[in-house]
């Protein structure tokens, strides 16, 4: 087989893909974590966490240049390139937002919670696991996984309307709880746009594997 | 583009004493535009190209059926004009070949055969086309001296020029770039560019990031199989069929 050296490094690559997944992954459950405990050390790692997302990228990044400069990979092997640096781009996002939980976190953290934290963690499990399926799906070239990740979101969109009606209720009955709970309704939000990075993710594994940029709708 | 086809074979098969080199081949070459052959060594891409101005069937042992339609017509019928089919469809080569005569004789030499004898025309033929084939500028006022003192990428041009004298409709070019340097090969890929609006030219090459480069279309050619043809953009980034895929991503086995 011939290019033996350059898929050596297309699989290093997708090695280096999974580890920025699954630090992405912990960056998301941490934050979320970090906020139903009221944890000011925890929500500070996840800032700090922030950085080595950041260097993640990058190194990717460059990976996936040098590749396309010195390998100049076609068909499959160009679909496997350019899917990576366009996903590095989701997931620095999708750690962004956690990031940004944690700093909400520091925000609140010094108040009792208005109410226990229940659709909130049940969103960042789904985000997380859409994730961690997304990638899998890369590195497995499996579509089905990747169409499954796509129609997760809805689950997720639904989990955010429900935390919307919750605590819009909260604040009209409870005046004194407006600033905690429109802080839990960012934290939402921040949830609902990471479920749509990993929709993408999905997305582009599905264009990767099939060479077709559209995803089957239904 | 016009939508037009003006080179196609149909079910074209060939072989050279019994051992296949292409196999019911049909392949349709749109008007204007660079359709780029690429495949495995001895996949049939050069028998291709050289049955397509007859070459092929002077090949010792060589059998041929099927058709190949230049414009609509049988070019491998027996009524066909071998020389006049030759200045319809011109060929570059590898190596470039020109002949031990000055420059300016290398480019008259097909006008000249086909019975031009006026000088003025001659020389108006000889500008012009080493005009397309982007050497004027650097031959004009040496035309006499001998086509072997230029540079290997010059000379490759010289051969260029040779063929479009005779203001043919079709190039074939059989890796024309391999024996050249980056730079003579970046002009030649320009040159390809500016000649498909004016020549339909089919392209045998195996630097598939040349292929890429230049050609509209990409036709993939294993074991005298047309695999696959397509645009190019698609070829390069979403092939259909997985041999197609493995030859493009260096998986192809033996």
């Amino acid at each position: 087989m011939a290019r033996e050296q350059f898929h050596t490094q297309l699989a290093a690559l997708e090695q280096e893909l999974l580890r920025m997944g699954a630090l992405v992954e912990e960056q998301i459950a941490r934050a979320v974590q970090s906020l139903s405990d009221r944890d000011l050390a925890l929500a500070q790692a996840v800032v700090d966490g922030d950085d080595q997302v950041d260097a993640l990228e990058m190194d990717i990044e460059r990976h996936c240049l040098t590749l396309l400069a010195l390998q100049q990979p076609m068909a499959g092997d160009l679909r496997t390139v350019s899917t990576a640096l366009k996903i590095i781009t989701d997931l620095e996002r999708m750690a962004d937002h956690a990031s940004d939980i944690a700093k909400i976190t520091a925000q609140i953290a010094g108040e009792p919670l208005v109410k226990p934290l229940v659709d909130i963690p049940r969103m960042s499990t789904v985000a997380a696991y859409m994730v961690r399926s997304a990638l899998n799906a890369y590195v497995a070239r499996d579509v089905e996984m990747a169409l499954l990740v796509i129609r997760m979101d809805d689950e997720v969109d639904q989990l955010y309307r429900q935390i919307f009606q919750d605590l819009l209720t909260v604040m009209r009955e409870r005046p004194d709880a407006v600033f905690q709970a429109s802080h839990l309704l960012f934290v939402a939000n921040n949830l609902e746009r990471i479920a749509d990075h990993a929709t993408n993710l999905g997305e582009w594994v599905s264009y990767m594997v099939t060479g077709r940029r559209k995803v089957p709708t239904g | 583009m016009s939508g037009e086809v003006m080179l196609e074979t149909s079910d074209l098969s060939v072989t050279f004493y019994s051992q296949a080199a292409l196999r019911s081949v049909s392949l349709s070459v749109p008007t204007g535009t660079v359709m780029a052959v690429i495949g495995p060594s001895g996949c049939g891409k050069s028998t291709l190209l050289r049955v397509m101005n007859r070459l092929a069937e002077r090949s010792p042992g060589a059998r041929i059926t099927g058709a190949v339609y230049l414009h609509g017509e049988n070019i491998l019928s027996r009524d066909t004009d071998l020389s006049h089919l030759r200045r319809r469809v011109g060929m570059v080569f590898q190596q470039p070949n020109p002949f031990p005569f000055s420059i300016f004789d290398n480019v008259a030499y097909g006008p000249r055969l086909a019975g031009e004898r006026r000088h003025e025309v001659l020389r108006d033929t000889v500008e012009a086309s080493l005009r397309q084939a982007s050497l004027w500028d650097e031959v004009r006022g040496k035309l006499r001296r001998p086509a072997l003192s230029l540079s290997g990428g010059q000379q490759q041009r010289l051969c260029l020029a040779r063929a479009l004298a005779v203001g043919p409709e079709v190039l074939l070019m059989d890796e024309p770039t391999a024996s050249l340097d980056p730079v003579s090969t970046a002009r030649t890929e320009e040159l390809i560019e500016e000649l498909k609006h004016r020549y339909t030219i089919v392209l045998v090459t195996h630097n598939l990031q040349q292929a890429a480069r230049v050609s509209d279309y990409t036709a993939f050619l294993d074991r005298g199989i047309l695999v696959e043809t397509g645009p190019t953009p698609v070829m390069f980034t979403a092939p259909r069929e997985s041999r197609t895929e493995d030859y493009l991503t260096g998986r192809l086995e033996g």
